[in-house]
């Protein structure tokens, strides 16, 4: 019970990583943005969140600043796209490279020359549950678990039932209807990719300040890139993306378990299950996943 | 006229870049000018230097070629990393396995190369396999696989009976010498390897049949099909000889510079050669004269940023921010100076 009560409690622990980053990428991709400059802005937003956190002593600094990281990420991405007029993919990559290079910078330039690495400030915690096995695995948790719940049915709240969900995924469907019966298709636009990437920000920030404590050179190592699998997995649907987060989760957290455990199979293929799994996955379900039609295709009135 | 139209975007990109970068140097206290002297100069300054930014520059044009190729049909192929690693591997593999039986290099040494190239090619097939039949984004499968190549490469750079006795890096064993590329001075053959790639794949794509078929199909899919080109076999096809420039590419690095497998071999001023080649790709846009000529000018620039890390502490990722911006730039520029 205990073991498995542990294997549970890490998964949840994983899971905001994925389901942040993977909603981000949702919001984006539903109003036809395929934002896969994910990794690049996780990392900026990891070092960011991180030395923030540090320097100002305060947590809830440090995860606010990678959030702003990753909408900054957001707005380069979709000025790129919009304005600019470069290829999704084009600047999506370039944007990995970015914050990547910018991440370790950053860090470097501050960091590097000390040998004292410090830890960010401890995150806070909710216990809300009694302690019954399992189940506050889910609810005793840090908070940004919390944030996540509520993010993904906000998220999915907005998206089916108000209003502005409903112009969000017009546009991404088909922009030129959504423009000629009146909607800003490039507000629109900008604003679900800046979210979105606030987001992927959280989840970058998430990995220093809670899961590892310090930010190390490399820190989202293809997360950003499953977080994308993940919302193609979900068929770019919130509740979805959650439940795939916890599937990826789940597959982390086994991994780390059987190499702790060493069971005999070489810790590198356990490693690589998460990213063959992602291939079998979209390779198995082609026929059922659904994707914004004017997903990657840029709209301009002429 | 025309020349000078057509690098307006390019001199415009470059000359922002490096302003913006200039700021961003100054602003942290250093010295612009001296950052943009060893960035620019120290890698054409000595001999040593020389070969330094030529070494760089052999893996670099082959994971340019392995982005360019595959994108002339639009397909994004980021998995030069995976395909280098792959390559790097298999050649260790076979390398090793003829430890104790030495053989003619002038045998094993191309049969070697072959095998890279082949085992790269595999690799990227896979993604093409999965584009083809299932509809998976190049982009995403590629990105997958980089991860699996790497974690195939930390295997057997990690496990007997391949992996070197008391070292705390991973690493395979040294291989025999008749594995090895031959060298002259300090760099090995594989620079005359890369230059008959370089003119073959510029006589392939301007004046053979496949090449303009290639190109028709880049330009316009549709037509293309009506006309009896079948696209599918020209997307495994160009795929496949993406993976294996990058696959020789870890060969010729495996056999050439480190003469043995290591964790890592791939990554060069703090990020990986398939990186750095898909940017460079992105900049040239598949013109076949110039991707060598900005290939090793981007070696350079990756060498002049290792030495300004060391003489001047100022951070090699520098370089990632110059190189991204760049790309972004010219991309932009490109799009709003045909407006």
């Amino acid at each position: 019970m205990n073991a498995l009560d542990e294997i549970v409690r890490s998964i949840v622990t994983y899971m905001p990583i994925y389901t942040l980053s993977g909603l981000g990428i949702v919001i984006g991709g539903r109003a036809g943005i395929f934002n896969i400059s994910g990794e690049g802005a996780m990392m900026a937003a990891a070092s960011a969140g991180y030395l923030s956190a540090v320097f100002m002593g305060n947590w809830y600094v440090g995860f606010l600043i990678s959030m702003v990281m990753g909408a900054l990420f957001g707005l380069l991405l979709e000025f790129l796209h919009e304005e600019m007029k470069v290829n999704q993919f084009i600047a999506g990559i370039a944007l990995v490279i970015f914050g990547t290079g910018l991440s370790d910078f950053i860090y470097k330039l501050v960091v590097g020359i000390k040998f004292y690495i410090p830890d960010a400030p401890p995150t806070p915690e909710i216990r809300i549950m009694p302690d019954i096995p399992i189940l506050s695995a889910f609810f005793n948790q840090n908070i940004v678990v919390y944030f996540t719940y509520i993010s993904v049915i906000v998220a999915y709240y907005i998206m089916y039932k108000t209003r502005i969900g409903i112009e969000h995924r017009a546009v991404g469907e088909d922009p030129r209807a959504a423009d000629v019966v009146g909607i800003n298709v490039k507000l629109v636009r900008y604003l679900a990719t800046i979210i979105g990437s606030a987001f992927i920000g959280a989840a970058g920030g998430y990995l220093p300040l809670v899961i590892t404590g310090t930010y190390t050179p490399g820190i989202a190592s293809g997360r950003g890139f499953i977080a994308v699998g993940i919302a193609i997995f979900a068929s770019w649907r919130p509740e979805r993306t959650f439940l795939g987060a916890i599937l990826f989760a789940t597959i982390e957290a086994i991994a780390l378990q059987m190499q702790v455990s060493e069971i005999g199979v070489p810790y590198q293929f356990l490693l690589m299950l998460p990213f063959i799994s992602l291939l079998l996955v979209m390779a198995l379900f082609k026929g059922k996943i659904e994707h914004p039609s004017s997903l990657g295709k840029p709209y301009s009135r002429e | 006229m025309m020349f000078w139209e057509k690098s307006k975007p390019y001199i415009w990109a470059i000359g922002i870049s490096f302003l913006a970068i200039g700021v961003l140097v100054w602003i942290l206290g250093y010295s612009p000018l001296e950052a943009f002297k060893t960035l620019l100069f120290k890698p054409f300054s000595s001999k040593f230097q020389l070969t330094a930014t030529t070494l760089k520059f052999i893996p670099l044009l082959l994971s340019t070629y392995a982005f360019s190729i595959p994108f002339i049909l639009k397909n994004f192929n980021i998995g030069a990393s995976g395909q280098m690693l792959v390559g790097g591997t298999v050649v260790a593999i076979v390398g090793l396995s003829f430890e104790s039986h030495p053989i003619s290099p002038w045998i094993l040494v191309p049969l070697l190369l072959l095998v890279a190239a082949v085992s790269g090619g595999l690799f990227a097939l896979i993604a093409g396999y999965l584009k083809v039949k299932f509809g998976v984004d190049v982009v995403i499968s590629t990105i997958m696989l980089n991860f699996v190549g790497f974690y195939l490469a930390s295997f057997v750079a990690t496990t007997p009976p391949w992996k070197a006795p008391l070292t705390g890096h991973p690493m395979t064993k040294e291989l025999p010498k008749w594995a090895l590329l031959p060298t002259m001075g300090d760099l090995h053959i594989g620079i005359f390897i890369v230059i008959g790639i370089a003119v073959l794949v510029h006589y392939v794509m301007t004046k053979t049949v496949f090449g303009y078929e290639v190109e028709a199909i880049g330009h316009n899919p549709r037509a293309s099909e009506i006309h009896g080109i079948h696209i599918d076999r020209i997307v495994l096809m160009t795929l496949f000889i993406g993976g294996a420039m990058a696959g020789l590419a870890g060969g010729i690095e495996v056999m050439g510079v480190h003469k043995r497998l290591l964790e890592g071999f791939n990554i060069t001023s703090g990020a990986d050669f398939g990186t750095f080649g898909s940017l460079t790709a992105l900049m040239v846009e598949g013109n076949t004269i110039a991707i060598p000529i900005v290939a090793y000018l981007v070696a350079a620039l990756l060498n002049g940023a290792d030495s300004m890390q060391r003489t001047m502490m100022l951070p090699v990722e520098l370089v990632f921010l110059i190189q991204a911006a760049m790309v972004l730039l010219i991309v932009s520029f490109r799009g709003k100076f045909k407006e």
